[in-house]
């Protein structure tokens, strides 16, 4: 089955055409339409506790403690629980996502700068301690936050950041940089080598070449990265909790908590922030989506 | 695993050949951040956990003394344990082999091309970039006796005579549990596997049809040992981030008595929220991080996801 | 050696650190520190209701207004996450300098605690009522200024009460059996009974108390007592005969009460600010407040108490702390803060205050017959922590094992 490189070239264009028409040329109607319906119940299924939570953040407060509960609030979508909660006593809201925001992108920046050239490394290159290297990155992430509280506390007391944005960024980004370097060691290992060494005889330096062949290669793997660095400091609880103690510098996972009071809890603002929480990620993933189906082939066409 | 490696990669050429052997000053340059960042904030912590465990640390926070392994003693007597790591091995297993076959198969759809396909993408996305905390609140509170929205919907549609308190007991809110960790780990799972699919050689695709391999030999020959690296990594990923997962059990099973349905993480809060023993619950968290050492060390060694050759 | 190891990974750190502000991005937002004789004091308190943190941030306004060089640094957890950053805290060296709270003997038997009079002047401390105050000492000294306190009573649905043919509010665990059986037999819970993590030591206190039982004192706690063995027995019964809500043992306190407000339970142990809850939620609930049934009919019931408590931590502080509990405990300062907060007033001048209120009279009426959680025994904490994990097992467990177990965490604690 290993393919010859006049094969090859012969192939491609064909494979290209399939992708881009799913029209009647391309794939008959009724199986068409079968995806698009597996589609839509995918969808739904996922969106359904979401939908849940969407219509409980348009609930008044006794419509959503209500014994049997009602599909739909009665007495109308309480659309005025988006603008209240940017104002609400518990906590400084907009502060709040804005510490948020700053702590996400700049952890997933540095854990790109960080883990990106390490992972190339590893992928192409031996050095001694190699395989010590990668078990030792992954070893981090089974030391998840939350039983390293106390200890993270106390360090970050020492170096005097303790209560900053630049804390939780370093914290955010360690912690998620095993996932990174792992998943794009996958992908660069997984690029042909005889690619560098093309690269190489034309005169191109390791960096240039990391960063001009194998990066455009490797886009699907830097996207999922991307995802997985920003979506778990975004929902970060542990170390934020005891490490940001002023209110405004607290990102939105421990600010949901101010609303759960001894006795009652504003339940439509806990889950309209929570549907507020998902938008920036799902920004974030339209922005970058067309990467995902780049990758290599975009690559191996040029 | 080991029938995802058929010798078709094998003779593709890739990852360094020995004359790509550098000293360790060479790698300096580019691993070193990644050291600096380890060490700088990672072993502190650690070290200090595992300090902790070593310590008797008074009710109020304070450190009196140092007991040597006086506190693993205590754990290893406890008669609770046993029952705390089988759950936490039923609650790994199931969640991330449903979860990988799941995502094998979405993976696998959403690869396809069909109008709208993009904003079912989005759709997937949903649940990891949401909070595993609210995900989890909304399903509990979906599943309660008497605010429920899920419980009563399971009543209408004639599943039910009437509610039934699901994380009330053992066996049910076990079980609501898995769901949503499958739930939350599929979109993850999902993503790394379809980014996986992109490395898919197109050639080899064809090659396969052109010798007559229908779809599923197709996908089992060679679309699946493609995904080997990628699948690697997010079952690695996945066994580590489910075992150490703690809002998903604490919120289903968190109001059920006694200790019959905790996870090795729901009982080291327990101990640390209830008892209030910071230095038991190092100890067992020095045991929980000994064990995924130990499960990651095995993987490591018979899936090795790091082999490139 | 220990030493030289953290000077090490500061070092590391440090250069790690840099790295990352020499990319052009320093931290932000961090919080101004006292300068030039000006005092900070931090202070961590839990939120009561979604008026907690405007309450206390008047307060602290109108404080510093008054207080030249006096800074209130103001951090508001939620009950939840209140002790475990206060644990983290302590283990740091960061106590806070005041600190509002439940337990506080385990900090004071370490010596980590200022004892009340060094906090507060003696006409403030003189206007605490006494019953509160006997449970603010350790080992003979105060630490604790009891800061508000509620008790239970037994709420009733009327109208339910009326369907099943129940003329009167129980007195006794007997007429209680027998009204929850009534209600139960027309298809709605008689009696609700919250044995879950959220609040299972406060049900099982006033199902003691009135067996003349109870937790213990300062020197002893007592759970596997005779009378506390057969109120828990008698719990059982109601749980076995059904004359309660479903799974009573995972069934937690707030979203009970709240299904009782919708009118789906008959009776249930609830506090004084379940009557605003109502009026907020179901207001056309018809229901009565009476007093807590008993084994006897001899008036019981459990009362509950939080204090603040201020930590050692720089002597030059002690001042400022002592001039903010004089700013607080006012009557002009307190008695809006606890009314608005819908809770009882500790203070002798609060309670004359505060003795017009309908809302809180019945519940004033109950507190010379409550009983307090042993907060003066450093047992407590484990105690309490025992009684929410393992009380729900009575459910499928004898009365009698249940109780040793918890008498067995709190033993292992003290």
């Amino acid at each position: 089955m290993s393919v010859s490189a006049p094969a090859k070239a012969a192939i491609q264009p064909v494979r290209q055409n399939r992708v881009r028409k799913y029209g009647p040329d391309g794939i008959s109607g009724r199986r068409l339409g079968l995806r698009i319906a597996v589609g839509v119940i995918i969808a739904l299924v996922f969106l359904t506790p979401y939908l849940i939570m969407l219509v409980g953040s348009l609930k008044t407060r006794p419509e959503i403690l209500r014994v049997p509960p009602r599909y739909f609030p009665q007495d109308g979508l309480q659309w005025g629980n988006y603008a209240s909660m940017w104002s609400t006593p518990e906590t400084p809201l907009p502060f709040n996502l804005i510490s948020t925001l700053i702590i996400s992108i700049f952890a997933t920046l540095l854990v790109l700068l960080v883990a990106t050239p390490a992972a190339y490394y590893t992928a192409r290159f031996r050095f001694p301690g190699k395989i010590a290297f990668l078990f030792l990155v992954i070893v981090t992430q089974m030391l998840q936050p939350a039983v390293l509280t106390a200890g993270l506390f106390r360090q970050m007391l020492v170096l005097d950041i303790n209560d900053t944005w630049l804390a939780m960024i370093l914290i955010n980004a360690a912690f998620n940089l095993s996932f990174a370097l792992w998943i794009m060691h996958s992908f660069f290992a997984g690029i042909p080598k005889e690619i560098d060494e093309a690269a190489q005889l034309d005169g191109a330096g390791r960096l240039k070449v990391l960063f001009t062949v194998n990066l455009p290669l490797v886009w699907p793997g830097i996207v999922t990265a991307i995802i997985f660095t920003f979506v778990s400091s975004w929902n970060e609880f542990a170390a934020s909790l005891v490490i940001m103690s002023t209110a405004e510098n607290q990102p939105l996972s421990v600010a949901l908590t101010k609303f759960i009071g001894q006795y009652a809890t504003s339940w439509q603002y806990v889950f309209g922030i929570s549907i507020v929480a998902i938008i920036p990620v799902i920004i974030l993933f339209a922005l970058i989506e067309k990467r995902l189906i780049g990758g290599l082939t975009a690559g191996a066409v040029k | 695993m080991s029938t995802l490696t058929p010798p078709v990669i094998r003779e593709r050429k890739r990852g360094g050949g020995p004359q790509n052997r550098d000293s360790l000053w060479a790698a300096l340059p580019w691993v070193g951040p990644v050291l600096l960042l380890i060490f700088g904030v990672v072993l502190f912590p650690a070290a200090y956990m595992i300090y902790s465990s070593t310590r008797r640390i008074s009710q109020a926070g304070t450190n009196v003394e140092g007991v040597g392994f006086e506190n693993f003693a205590t754990v290893f007597a406890d008669p609770n344990l046993p029952r705390v790591l089988l759950n936490t091995f039923v609650w790994v297993i199931v969640v991330v082999s449903v979860t990988v076959v799941l995502s094998l198969l979405l993976a696998n759809f959403l690869n396809k091309p069909f109008p709208g396909r993009t904003l079912v993408r989005m759709a997937v996305i949903v649940p990891w970039a949401a909070s595993v905390v609210m995900t989890t609140t909304v399903f509990y509170y979906g599943l309660d006796r008497d605010y429920g929205i899920m419980n009563s919907f399971l009543v209408d549609i004639g599943l039910l005579d009437s509610t039934y308190g699901f994380t009330k007991n053992v066996a049910t809110a076990l079980g609501a549990a898995i769901v949503v960790g499958i739930f939350v780990s599929i979109p993850f799972t999902t993503y790394t596997l379809l980014a996986g699919l992109q490395a898919v050689p197109s050639d080899a695709l064809e090659a396969a049809k052109m010798d007559g391999a229908g779809p599923v030999r197709t996908y089992f020959s060679v679309v699946l040992p493609q995904l080997r690296g990628a699948l690697a990594v997010a079952v690695l990923i996945n066994v580590i981030n489910v075992f150490n997962n703690l809002p998903i059990l604490r919120i289903m099973t968190g109001s059920i008595p006694g200790y019959s349905a905790d996870t090795l993480m729901t009982y080291i809060f327990k101990v640390l929220q209830f008892d209030r023993r910071l230095d038991i619950a190092s100890a067992l968290s020095v045991v929980n991080f000994a064990v995924v050492i130990l499960i990651v060390a095995v993987y490591v060694k018979v899936v090795k996801p790091m082999k490139e050759t | 050696m220990k030493s030289r190891l953290r000077k090490g990974l500061v070092a590391a750190v440090a250069a790690g650190t840099l790295m990352v502000t020499s990319c052009g991005f320093g931290g932000g937002g961090s919080e101004a520190e006292g300068e030039g004789g000006d005092t900070t004091i931090d202070m961590l308190v839990p939120s009561y209701s979604d008026n907690t943190k405007a309450l206390w941030e008047g307060v602290v306004e109108e404080f510093e207004a008054a207080n030249d060089g006096v800074t209130v640094n103001l951090q508001i957890e939620s009950w939840e996450n209140l002790e475990s950053v206060l644990q983290t805290k302590i283990q740091s060296g960061e106590a806070p300098d005041i600190y509002n709270g439940g337990a506080f003997s385990a900090f004071a038997a370490e010596g980590l605690l200022y004892p009340a009079e060094d906090i507060a002047s003696e006409d403030i401390i003189g206007d605490f009522q006494e019953s509160f105050v006997e449970n603010e000492s350790f080992e003979g000294t105060q630490y604790g200024l009891p800061l508000l306190a509620s008790a239970r009573a037994l709420f009733y649905n009327k109208d339910l009460m009326e369907e099943a043919g129940v003329a009167e509010p129980p007195k006794t665990w007997d007429e209680l059996y027998d009204a929850a059986k009534k209600i139960t037999d027309t298809g709605t819970p008689g009696y609700g009974m919250p044995l879950g993590s959220e609040e299972a030591q406060g049900e099982s206190l006033i199902w003691f108390a009135g067996n003349g039982g109870g937790f213990g004192d300062e020197s002893e706690i007592t759970v596997n007592t005779p009378e506390n063995v057969e109120a828990a027995e008698f719990m059982k019964k109601m749980i076995t005969d059904g004359v309660t809500q479903p799974d009573p043992g995972a069934t937690q306190r707030t979203p009970m009460i709240n299904v009782f407000a919708q009118g789906k339970i008959g009776m249930v142990y609830a506090l004084p600010q379940t009557v605003g809850q109502i009026d907020k939620e179901n207001p056309d609930l018809n229901y009565g407040v009476a007093n807590v049934p008993t084994n006897t009919g001899e008036p019981a019931t459990l009362g509950v108490a939080d204090r603040l408590m201020a930590f050692k931590n720089d002597d030059d502080k002690q001042e400022a702390i002592t001039q903010f509990m004089d700013f607080f405990f006012e009557t002009g300062t307190y008695v809006p803060w606890v009314e608005a907060e819908g809770f009882l007033p500790t203070t002798k001048s609060g309670a004359e205050e505060m003795a017009s209120n309908e809302v809180l009279k019945p519940f004033l009426e109950m507190l010379p017959d409550a009983q307090f959680y042993p907060t003066s025994n450093p047992a407590w904490n484990a105690t309490d922590g025992a009684f929410k994990s393992l009380m729900g097992q009575l459910e499928d467990q004898d009365a009698k094992t249940v109780l040793n177990q918890i008498q067995a965490k709190a033993d292992a604690a003290g």
